[in-house]
């Protein structure tokens, strides 16, 4: 596995803020086809690491790539059609446009300027609209495929903002805390989706929920203050003196497999 | 020479546009709300000190009660009106305060007609001095001095005092402000009625320079907004050197170009925003 | 019947009811003429989430440019109607371009802020717009065949003109761009995460609607054979936007009422009083406080009201729905 070029890689990435250093000598590699999960306290700059592989920040110094071609200066959404997706930790959805049309919106984001054709219609049979519907049957929320986003439970919308990444096919796939507000069975299930999705996509997640976390990754990254503290194997992880000490010490009650 | 008379006023133009786009600005900062009714209070405040001395008050009387009046009258306008769209998009914003700023206008064209007035200086300030070689209108060196001492005044109550603390807490955060138990509402309205004020100030101080005209309000909005998008919204000194350029600008070109004076304005603002988006001195 | 064809019939009634409703072809032509420059504005506010106070601004330079193209060059009338689109569109270009780089309010500043620099730009330059007196004596020759020296020949033209354009915005509404143009509106930061370059997305917009403000600016200079100074100033904008809003930015007809309800009800109020202004500016109080779907939501809610049984077979959508 170590030979293989990493999808995404970051070399001693920073970010700052003002004079607030959210993000310093962050350097990762993420391999293809596996689910990489990104862990740590609040404030440990999990999704500011985000914002910076997807280009929401630019970052204040070092390098990032993508299939080994630099990306670093590159804005989000020219990032999209390289094959980079996201969902937001708070959701971020198109409140008032119906399910299946902020599918198709994501969806038709890979070819954006397609979209830039005020005499085009939208075809029911086009590829956007394919593509929604094949995401909908697959998160199962097709029964709600035209209502009005806004008004969906938060267990549906949180599925629908995974769907949104998903829904541009990316190969890498970023998901910001999937399970955030979620109930007990909601969070089984999208356990199962993030799985289901590390079949045919490298995934790259943040999460606080160490059930998941143990039981799904191949790698898992833990974050303190804005810099890599570990990273290993969930066993590693979880043996590492280090990080038992530093952060996660009770933390571990999660069905840990 | 010429350019140094036009330079000193300039320096009183801008000062006049200072107080302006100041009290624009603390409004947008605390309320993040744009108040397109800010020309109306400059318009109310001119013509509140016209209709005074008019009526044979002593000029320093009116030039001091104006502004309270229109301070008041803004204060009332918040309680009644403005607190309660707060929460509405800012489309709606703009719809109220372009709403009563129609209104405002045509009030001032029912009571006061259409064609304007003048409004003399003092008897002490009619003179001219002379400053090296040229002479200068003595009203409007008061006008410098009178608007440097107040900038002076309102730098120490932005920086210096409580209600100032939480003006500039307030524009970072509305829940800060409730922590410090603070009643937000009665800062709103103070914050409100003091930027009205200002504008009416400005006002005030410039009828003796310029005469009073229904539709000076407009003309003053569009300068306000200008100073402000130079200067940087929220920004104290921002406003102070934006206004100060674009007096200082206006009044030289009078000389260069009169016609094309307001013309360089803006198009020295449409350069600042191609160079530095946020303004000279913009935080956000 | 789709609600997007309901609204292209309700469109072609108003164009057909309005001459046998008023006495004046010019006031008639008005009314088309501003809907289009409204609906113009919509496709920026209620689809884009642009509060433009630059319309004006498009609305003049189309006056100009049809005005000094007839006075100076032999060319045809259709040609300079069609440089004021083309002008109308590349400012608007321009202004958009420039405005964008900020957003919210201070986006909102900078279209007043550049309206009030060309009005400035035609105040200064007395030579080619006339300056106060605005650009007079502007014909308004034959096209082909068709003599519009009348003004109900006038309105004709117009009236086709006017259901050409609203057909056409009602086909950029709900084409693909105009569908990512509410997504814009609706979680800007999303669509950009998404994949969609927004800034382009917004200037695109902003041309198409200063196209069809050009065009309005156009025909409203041949309707009353003048280019007057006020059709690019502050007020002019205002004009626009509150319309527009008085209207309701749900859909595009609700524009035209917009328009219709400004233009025949100042008409009216102004032969009364001269100070009508007092009351528009007392309705635009209301309007926010009350009316926020603007007359096309309060006509919803009439005729809601007017039918509780038939709610559910009338099969109403959300009101969000933007067509």
């Amino acid at each position: 596995m170590s030979a293989q070029a990493p999808i995404l890689a970051a070399d001693k990435l920073a970010v700052r803020y003002g004079s607030f250093l959210a993000l310093s000598d962050v350097t990762l590699a993420i391999k293809p086809n596996t689910i990489h999960s990104v862990i740590g306290p609040n404030g440990a700059g999990k999704t500011t690491l985000f914002h910076a592989l997807t280009g929401r920040v630019q970052a204040s110094s070092g390098r990032i790539t993508l299939n080994g071609r630099d990306i670093t200066h590159l804005s989000d959404d020219k990032r999209v059609p390289l094959g980079i997706a996201r969902s937001f930790q708070v959701t971020s959805l198109f409140q008032n446009l119906t399910v299946r049309e902020n599918l198709r919106l994501a969806a038709q984001g890979r070819t954006p300027l397609q979209a830039l054709a005020p005499w085009r219609g939208v075809e029911p049979d086009g590829e956007a609209t394919v593509i929604a519907d094949q995401v909908m049957s697959r998160l199962g929320i097709t029964a709600v495929a035209d209502r009005v986003a806004g008004e969906l439970s938060h267990g549906q919308q949180r599925r629908l903002e995974v769907g949104m990444a998903v829904a541009a096919k990316p190969r890498l796939i970023l998901l910001d805390e999937p399970t955030s507000g979620m109930g007990i069975d909601d969070i089984e299930a999208m356990k199962a989706l993030i799985r289901d999705l590390g079949r045919d996509h490298t995934v790259l997640f943040i999460e606080h929920n160490m059930g998941i976390v143990m039981n799904i990754s191949d790698t898992v990254t833990v974050m303190r203050a804005g810099r890599v503290l570990v990273e290993g194997s969930p066993m590693v992880v979880r043996d590492d003196p280090e990080v038992r000490r530093a952060y996660l010490g009770n933390m571990m009650t999660g069905d840990i497999a | 020479m010429i350019y140094l008379f036009q330079l000193v006023n300039g320096i009183g133009l801008g000062m006049l546009y200072f107080l302006l786009a100041v009290g624009l600005s603390i409004i947008f900062g605390l309320l993040h709300f744009v108040n397109f009714a800010h020309g109306a209070f400059y318009l109310l405040g001119a013509y509140l000190a016209y209709d005074m001395i008019e009526r044979g008050l002593n000029f320093w009387a009116g030039l001091v009660l104006a502004p309270l009046v229109v301070a008041a009258l803004a204060a009332l306008t918040e309680i009644v009106l403005l607190r309660r769209i707060y929460h509405l998009p800012h489309t709606f914003h703009i719809l109220v305060t372009v709403g009563l700023a129609l209104m405002v206008q045509e009030l001032v064209i029912i009571l006061w007609g259409p064609v304007g007035g003048n409004v003399s200086p003092p008897e002490a300030l009619s003179g001219v001095v002379m400053l090296g070689d040229f002479i200068y209108p003595q009203y409007r060196l008061f006008v410098i001095v009178f608007t440097m001492v107040l900038a002076l005044g309102l730098w120490w109550l932005l920086e210096g005092t409580r209600l100032g603390a939480v003006v500039r807490a307030g524009s970072e955060s509305t829940d800060m402000v409730s922590l410090l138990g603070i009643d937000i509402l009665k800062v709103n309205t103070a914050v409100f009625a003091l930027g009205a004020g200002l504008a009416g100030l400005a006002g005030s101080l410039a009828a003796p320079i310029r005469g009073v005209e229904p539709f000076m309000g407009v003309e003053a909005l569009g300068i306000a907004f200008v100073v402000v998008v130079i200067g940087g919204m929220g920004s104290y000194t921002g406003a102070l050197v934006a206004g100060l350029l674009v007096g200082i600008v206006q009044s030289i070109m009078t000389t260069l170009w009169p016609e094309g004076a307001r013309l360089m304005i803006y198009l020295g603002m449409g350069l600042v925003i191609l160079t530095m988006p946020r303004g000279l001195l913009g935080r956000a | 019947m789709n609600r997007s064809s309901l609204h292209f019939i309700l469109a072609a009634i108003v164009a057909v009811a309005l001459p046998l409703f008023m006495r004046s072809g010019t006031l008639a032509s008005e009314v088309l003429i501003y809907a289009m420059a409204a609906s113009a504005c919509n496709l920026l506010l209620g689809y884009t989430g642009l509060l433009s106070f630059g319309q004006g601004i498009f609305f003049g330079l189309g006056s100009y440019v049809v005005g000094l193209t007839l006075l100076h060059t032999p060319l045809p009338l259709g040609l300079a109607i069609l440089f004021s689109i083309v002008i109308g569109a590349l400012v608007a270009t321009g202004v958009g371009w420039l405005s964008i780089r900020r957003q919210g309010v201070y986006f909102v500043m900078l279209t007043l802020a550049f309206s009030q620099f060309f009005y400035f730009l035609a105040y200064t330059f007395k030579d080619i717009t006339g300056g106060d007196n605005g650009l007079l004596n502007i014909p308004r020759p034959d096209v082909g065949p068709l003599v519009l020296r009348s003004s109900w020949a006038y309105y004709a033209f117009i009236a086709i003109i006017f259901l050409l354009i609203f057909a056409t915005l009602q086909r950029v509404a709900s084409s693909t761009f105009g569908r990512t143009l509410l997504a814009i509106r609706d979680n800007e930061e999303r669509a950009r995460a998404i994949g969609f370059p927004v800034r382009t997305f917004k200037i695109t917009a902003f041309a198409i609607s200063g196209a069809v403000t050009g065009l309005a600016g156009a025909l409203h200079a041949l309707l009353i054979g003048v280019a007057p100074l006020s059709n690019i100033d502050y007020h002019m904008s205002e004009s626009i936007l509150i319309m527009t809003i008085i209207g309701g930015t749900g859909n595009l007809f609700a524009s035209v009422l917009g328009a219709g309800f400004y233009v025949i009800v100042s008409d009216l109020l102004s032969t009364i009083w001269p100070r009508w202004l007092l009351l528009l500016g007392g309705l635009l109080v209301v309007v926010a406080l009350f009316m926020q779907q603007g007359l096309w939501g309060l006509l919803e809610r009439i005729i809601l009201a007017l039918r509780p049984a038939s709610r559910t077979a009338a099969g109403k959508e959300p009101g969000r729905s933007p067509l």
